[in-house]
């Protein structure tokens, strides 16, 4: 999977209306809350065979580190 | 030899919340989202001055309408909401209830994996002629744990009680029943404060975690993301094992029942066994997560459906605090 469309497949999944980037900051994103916590690890789990742990997921900070925990390799 | 499940009933607490209640306490919190994801609209808590005990004599005398009580010779009570820290509630209960003197009755303290240990146990009792009727109670309220500002827990959790009537049977209808404990996530799902460690602190320092959810550690407390990961990597497996235990396939069985924790986590496990959605039991919108009474409920509600020849081959499976999971195969073969 290419990162942009990880981005724009983890958006639809998430129901969000805000577009995500790999700049942006997880956590400032209004719509961000616990539920997408656990959506993204289904997500993640499902896509990439890779589990993500919440004290993982707590220390992210843009998408970017996202997909850099997801593991750089993974994309293409 | 064997027992069977014949009758279960169970009530909600007395207070009815909707989303739209809880949107005027938590006005900023998308609650259209929160009802299409996790499956709940609404759910009930007790008054202040009602308990599960009392959850438990309402449905136990809802039961007693159509069940002679004097027959019942074993309680089994599960319950993480005891009457009291001693004695244990089932012997209040038996002399609410008036039941007999000369049956036994002990309080178990599991959550969501209580419901499936009961059946094993009630199943142990009957098969080893120590009990002909077992009287399985499950009563729940979680919603006196919770901190008011504890909008994610107060949204799922809900207060309810259940009575499974277990009796003995010509035909083995409480099929094999396997069990998972691992106690290193003991504090992923925990009210640390109020036990023989930790006393209720009376001033406690509020906590938060997640998105603005505040807690003290008087609280209960719960790590979704990691009891989803728990759930996520243990229970399917664990499916396959009881399936193999029973010598069934998936396609042999009529339904899943799993504890009904929430809707997504349901789903996401539903598609990693790879069972259809008609055979996959998804209900938690009207009570949400009552712990130890969604199986309960749910097999219930679920019977309410098949016709009086059918014989339901279902599996059941409860996971939760403690971390504790527990599941098996039972048959049903009429409306509960």
């Amino acid at each position: 999977m290419k990162k942009e469309e990880f981005l724009i497949s983890l958006r639809e999944e998430l129901e969000f209306d805000t577009v995500l980037t790999q700049e942006r900051i997880i956590k400032e994103i209004e719509e961000w809350d616990s539920m997408s916590v656990m959506i993204l690890i289904a997500f993640v789990s499902d896509n990439f065979n890779v589990t993500l742990t919440g004290e993982e997921i707590k220390k992210m900070t843009t998408f970017q580190s996202l997909i850099e925990k997801i593991g750089l390799e993974k994309f293409n | 030899m064997g027992a069977k499940i014949t009758e279960i009933e169970y009530v909600f607490g007395r207070n009815k919340i909707s989303n739209e209640d809880l949107k005027k306490e938590f006005p900023n919190y998308d609650f259209v989202n929160f009802e299409n994801k996790v499956g709940i609209r609404f759910r009930y808590n007790v008054d202040s001055n009602q308990t599960g005990l009392d959850l438990a004599i309402e449905a136990c005398n809802k039961l007693f309408l159509r069940v002679d009580k004097n027959n019942i010779d074993y309680i089994l009570y599960c319950t993480q909401s005891p009457e009291y820290l001693l004695p244990t509630t089932a012997c209040i209960l038996q002399n609410r209830l008036g039941l007999r003197k000369n049956i036994g009755a002990f309080d178990f303290n599991l959550g969501c994996s209580g419901y499936t240990y009961g059946l094993s146990l009630a199943k142990s009792l009957i098969n080893s002629t120590q009990a002909k009727n077992v009287l399985l109670v499950t009563a729940e309220t979680y919603s006196k744990y919770l901190h008011p500002s504890d909008r994610s827990n107060r949204a799922i959790f809900g207060d309810a009680a259940s009575c499974t009537l277990i009796t003995s049977h010509n035909v083995e209808y409480l099929h094999e029943f396997s069990f998972g404990t691992d106690g290193a996530g003991y504090d992923k799902l925990i009210i640390k404060n109020g036990g023989s460690k930790n006393m209720c602190h009376p001033d406690p320092v509020e906590l938060q975690y997640g998105t603005d959810n505040i807690y003290t550690d008087n609280h209960l407390y719960m790590n979704g993301p990691e009891v989803f990961n728990f759930t996520s990597q243990v229970i399917p497996g664990f499916t396959k094992d009881i399936l193999a235990l029973n010598a069934a396939n998936v396609a042999d069985v009529d339904q899943f029942i799993f504890h009904q924790a929430n809707a997504f986590m349901l789903n996401f496990m539903r598609k990693r066994i790879k069972v259809d959605e008609k055979r996959f039991y998804v209900d938690l919108m009207d009570g949400g997560n009552t712990v130890s009474c969604t199986i309960p409920i749910a097999l219930k509600n679920y019977s309410q459906n098949i016709s009086l020849t059918q014989i339901q081959k279902i599996v059941l499976v409860g996971f939760g605090v403690g971390l504790s999971w527990c599941g098996g195969m039972v048959t049903i073969d009429k409306k509960l």
